[in-house]
Order: structure tokens, then sequence, then C-alpha cells
């Protein structure tokens, strides 16, 4: 096997929804791999320049056919993110590249479908229940009562933590519901996707990061995440790595992750699995909460930095390119907090950005949202308002450079 | 540690990694009558957008410092066939490039020529839009490439997290 640090001549299709923050960061990579580049994106405007070729992914086998027509001959399908996944199998599947089943990559895009999987498995998860679209509020209470309370209603299709609720009794469950059916309606989805309602898991979060290969897991990177949410609401807001956790509970929810990623039918490229450690009666149980077949989303891919300056995205294209991958974290501890939208409006200022950035140990500061943009809160919003980065000799650095420049950040939102 | 010491040293701890990221590099050529002057290796682009960060990192950390100066490597004498370069660059974005980006909103404004460097600023809906790296990277860059020789490379200054109306924005999922 080669080296992931030079797969020269190499030539990649690389798939970006156009409302994706990593193109930059994938194309970046491919550069610094020497690898070449077809895109194809829903978005991109064909300039003249290199390859751009016009990819729908609600229309995959259109898509598909548009792609392998134009594409000329590539080594590897790669998705920025999450809209192009489904796309991306369909695409290697036709050009005889090693990839996912189609089924299996649809199946991590679908709470439901990965709640049955794990449960034939015998993945440790929460108790859940599915219900239908049309259930009446009776049903969705005995759902609840079933998996017990406090509980966690759930969309099926949504992620970063939009439309995800905790619910402490029965009208607090009937309550969450509707407000979630509305998310789902104002976001397009079909009428009839059901609800998951499932047992809340106390305990620390973290996320593990890997790359598949022949269903072979190697871990990238497992980030904290102190101060876990507890709900009603659940947002990611710092994350940290490396783990802090004792080495045999690591060692347990990456073999979880792996059965997780596997029993999906998971067998090549990235994966973002969250997790719990249940703490409950005593025990240390890693419950798989949820897994995407693609990295780690938003921009915190940039507080990874591996041995030669690689970063998460060059291991992913070398991954799929099917070079060995030997990801070295390089040492000390890095951290991302991701700006929560706190209230709804429009966003007319974040002050404080310097003094914030100026903070020791902080790396970068980056805020996403443009200003005069209405913004919302979860459940409801789906953005982050940026990005803070922060590297420092212990987590204890890290944490507090984080917490210390969010202080300093003054969001206006009127 | 010297100045230079621990200008390097500022720099790694605080910008470094982001400047890999995005694909450049930067170590400190000198130190000199209380000027840092760094050398920009690998994408130009990398760098500039950041230029007013490393200054300010620099002014916290190292205050006998007055100043920063942004070099790249292997560079021609400043301003040799600036004038011609920049009078085919910003010819190729009015009539190639720009007619296509408008359909986006978008419009692309020769912000200088310096050194071979040649640096655009995008604006209207390209400015903070999700794809503005694609759009840079596989189709001005390239044309561009093309159609001037005498390009070394070409870097985006534009200040993307003041844009107000990107054609595209991103969303986390």
């Amino acid at each position: 096997m080669e080296d992931s640090a030079r797969p020269a001549g190499a030539r990649v299709l690389l798939l970006v929804p156009a409302r994706t923050y990593r193109a930059a960061d994938f194309l970046t990579a491919a550069a610094r791999v020497g690898a070449g580049l077809v895109i194809g994106s829903d978005g991109a405007l064909p300039l003249g320049g290199l390859p751009v070729v016009h990819a729908d992914p609600g229309d995959p086998h259109r898509s598909a056919s548009r792609l392998v027509a134009a594409a000329g001959p590539v080594d590897a399908v790669v998705a920025a993110d999450t809209p192009m996944l489904a796309l991306a199998a369909v695409v290697a599947a036709r050009l005889g590249l090693a990839h996912n089943p189609v089924e299996a990559v649809i199946a991590a895009t679908d709470k439901t479908q990965q709640r049955r999987r794990w449960a034939d498995a015998g993945i440790a998860q929460p108790a859940f229940r599915i219900v239908p679209a049309a259930a009446s509020p009776d049903s969705l209470r005995q759902a609840a009562a079933r998996v017990g309370y406090p509980c966690v209603v759930k969309a099926v299709s949504l992620s970063a933590s939009q439309g995800i609720l905790r619910a402490g009794d029965p009208a607090a469950a009937v309550a969450a519901a509707g407000r979630i059916r509305q998310i789902l309606a104002a976001a397009g989805r079909p009428w009839h996707e059901p609800l998951l309602v499932e047992e809340y898991v106390p305990g620390q979060e973290l996320s593990i990061d890997g790359l598949l290969a022949r269903g072979d897991l190697t871990v990238t990177a497992v980030f904290d995440k102190p101060g876990t949410p507890e709900g009603p609401t659940f947002e990611e807001t710092v994350l940290i790595t490396p783990s802090r956790l004792p080495g045999h509970v690591l060692a347990a929810a990456v073999r979880t992750a792996g059965q997780a990623a596997r029993a999906l039918g998971l067998r090549y490229g990235p994966i973002h699995a969250e997790l719990r450690i249940d703490d409950r009666g005593g025990q240390v149980r890693p419950v798989m909460l949820e897994l995407a077949a693609r990295s780690i989303g938003g921009l915190c891919s940039r507080a990874l930095r591996f041995g030669g300056g690689q970063s998460l995205e060059e291991l992913v294209l070398a991954s799929a390119l099917g070079r060995r991958v030997s990801p070295r974290r390089l040492p000390g501890t890095s951290g991302v907090l991701m700006l929560p939208v706190e209230r709804a409006g429009v966003l007319r200022a974040v002050q404080g950005r310097a003094e914030a950035a100026a903070v020791p140990g902080i790396t970068g500061l980056t805020i996403t949202i443009p200003i005069g943009q209405p913004v919302q809160p979860l459940p409801e919003g789906d953005r982050y308002l940026g990005f803070v980065f922060a590297e420092g000799q212990d987590y204890q650095q890290v944490e507090r450079a984080l917490a210390t420049a969010r202080q300093r950040l003054r969001v206006v939102i009127r | 540690m010297d100045l230079a010491g621990t200008v390097a040293a500022v720099l790694e701890r605080g910008v470094l990694s982001s400047v890999i990221a995005r694909g450049g590099g930067l170590r400190v050529a000198a130190v000199e009558d209380g000027v840092a002057i760094l050398e920009v290796t690998g994408s130009p682009g990398a760098v500039l957008p950041l230029v007013s960060r490393i200054e300010a990192l620099i002014r916290v950390a190292v205050p006998e410092n007055t100043g920063v100066r942004i070099t790249g490597p292997g560079a021609g004498p400043p301003g040799s066939a600036a004038g011609s370069l920049a009078e085919q660059a910003r010819r190729v974005l009015d009539a190639e490039i720009n007619p296509v980006i408008a359909a986006h909103r978008g419009h692309v404004a020769l912000d200088s020529v310096e050194q071979g460097w040649v640096r655009i600023r995008f604006e209207g809906g390209c400015q903070s839009c999700s794809l503005a790296e694609v759009t840079l990277r596989q189709g001005i860059e390239p044309m561009l490439r093309a159609r001037l020789p005498g390009m070394t490379g070409l870097a985006d200054v534009t200040d993307h997290e003041a844009g107000t109306r990107p054609f595209f924005s991103a969303e986390k999922r």
C-alpha cells in the first residue's frame, strides 16, 4: 500500500452541495494531496475552468448518469457533505469503485432505520418507539410512557440537533411532537414522515470520527462534549479532543461505533458517531445516539490536525483513494466552540471579535451567518452563528480559552 | 529567544494551523527595524485574509514590533509587468467571468496585482457564498492561468464574513 501523503495523479469526483461549510476545506485538501478534482454540485456555476458538473441530489439516478458521462475516469467519489451521500454511492456503484451500498447510506440518514437495524444487531441504544405521522396524541403518549419519562422526541430526517426536544411528561411530549411537525413542514419534509420517541439517556456525550475500510474502523478523532446538554434542546457547543474518558470506556465506545456502522451496512469512508456513556446504576455503558456516513460537520474538522499538517479532509480523500491512512494526531489538545443562536430575530452584529480572538489559545474565529440574516434557535434553527477554535497544552486550558472567548463575544439579535 | 523567534512562536501558536488548513505556509523571514517580514508559501489566499489577525497577534505579543510585511518566495521585482498583468486580468474578469457570475448576483473585482499575484475580491452574491472557493479554484483560477501566463498566484482577499447577501449560505448538516 502507498502512503497517504502523495496519491499523485489521482482524480476524485467531489460532490459538493451548495449549502455546505466544507467546500473550501475539501478543495484545499485535494490540492495538498495532489489529487485532480471534478466537481459535481447543485450550485456551482460552470465557468469553463476545471470540470464542474450539475448534480441534483434529489434526482440521483439522472444526476449519476450525467456525472458518469461528464466526469471522465476518476479513482474515487467523495461526498463533501450529507446531501450528496446517496448520490455518491450511486455514482461509485456505476463506476465500479469501492463504495457503501446505497441502501446503507440511506439507512444512515434515517433515524428510524438506524434504530431498527441497531436493535436487530443488539447495539446498545436508547429504548425507542416509532410514531407514525397519523398517530393520535394518545398513541404518542403511550409511546412515551413505554420508553419512560423524561423522553426525547425526534425528527427522523434532520440533523445538527434540529427538531429534537426533551419532554418530561405526557403533555410536554405531545407539545414537542406538534412543534417538531411544524419544523418538518417548514423544512419541506414529506407529510408522512414518522417521529421517534426515545428514552433520555443521561451521561457524558462524545463523538467519534473514523474511516471505514472494508468495514474496519480507524478512529481519526474522539471529541468530548463538556457541558453535555440535558434538554429541552440539545445544542452542541464545545467539543474538545482528545477525549478524557478512561481508556477502557473509550475502547468500548469505539467498538460500539464500529459495530453500529457495520450494522447499518457501511463499509467504506468516513463516519461520525454520537454516543452517550450511560452511567445509571453504576454502570459505564456506551449507548449509540446517532451515526452519519460522513465526517464531523460544520467547520469542526478545523480543530483537527494530523501528522505532516494533514487535515481530516485529506485523510478522507486518501482513504477514498484506497491509500493507507494512519491518523497521527499532533500533540496537544484542541477544541471548537459552535456558537449557538440564543434567540430568534435578525442577526445585527457580533461584537467583541478582536477581544475574543486575542484570548490566549484561541486559534481561529469565524462567523458564518451573514449580518442581516434571520436566525432561529433550536429546535427550529439549523445553523450555528460561527465557530471558535482553540489549542492548548491541556484540556482545561482549551476549555477555559473557549469559555473566555465566548464571554467576550456580544451577539446582537433583534 | 530573539525577536524573530518570538514572532515565529506567536504565529505557530495563534495562526499557523489556520494557514495550513487553507493550503498555505508561513514563516518569519526576518525582523528588520521593528518590521516582521513574513514569507508565504503555497496559496497566498491562505494568508491574505488572515493578515489583520496576524498583525493583531504580533502587536499584542511583541509590542516592540511595529509592522508586518508579507512577501512571497521567489517573486520577481515589485511591480514588474504589473500594469499589463492587471489590465489582462481585468479584461478576463470583465469579459469572461463576471457575465457568468452575474447569474448568481455575484461580481469579481480586481483588487491589486503585485509581484505576479493577482488579488481579487468577491462581491454581491459571491461574498460569503458557501461555494465561493469552488468558483475560485475550479473556475476563475484555471481560466486566469490559461489566459495570463505571467500570473504567479491568485488570492481571494474578500472579507467573506462581511458579506450580507450570499447566493448560498452554509447549513450544518
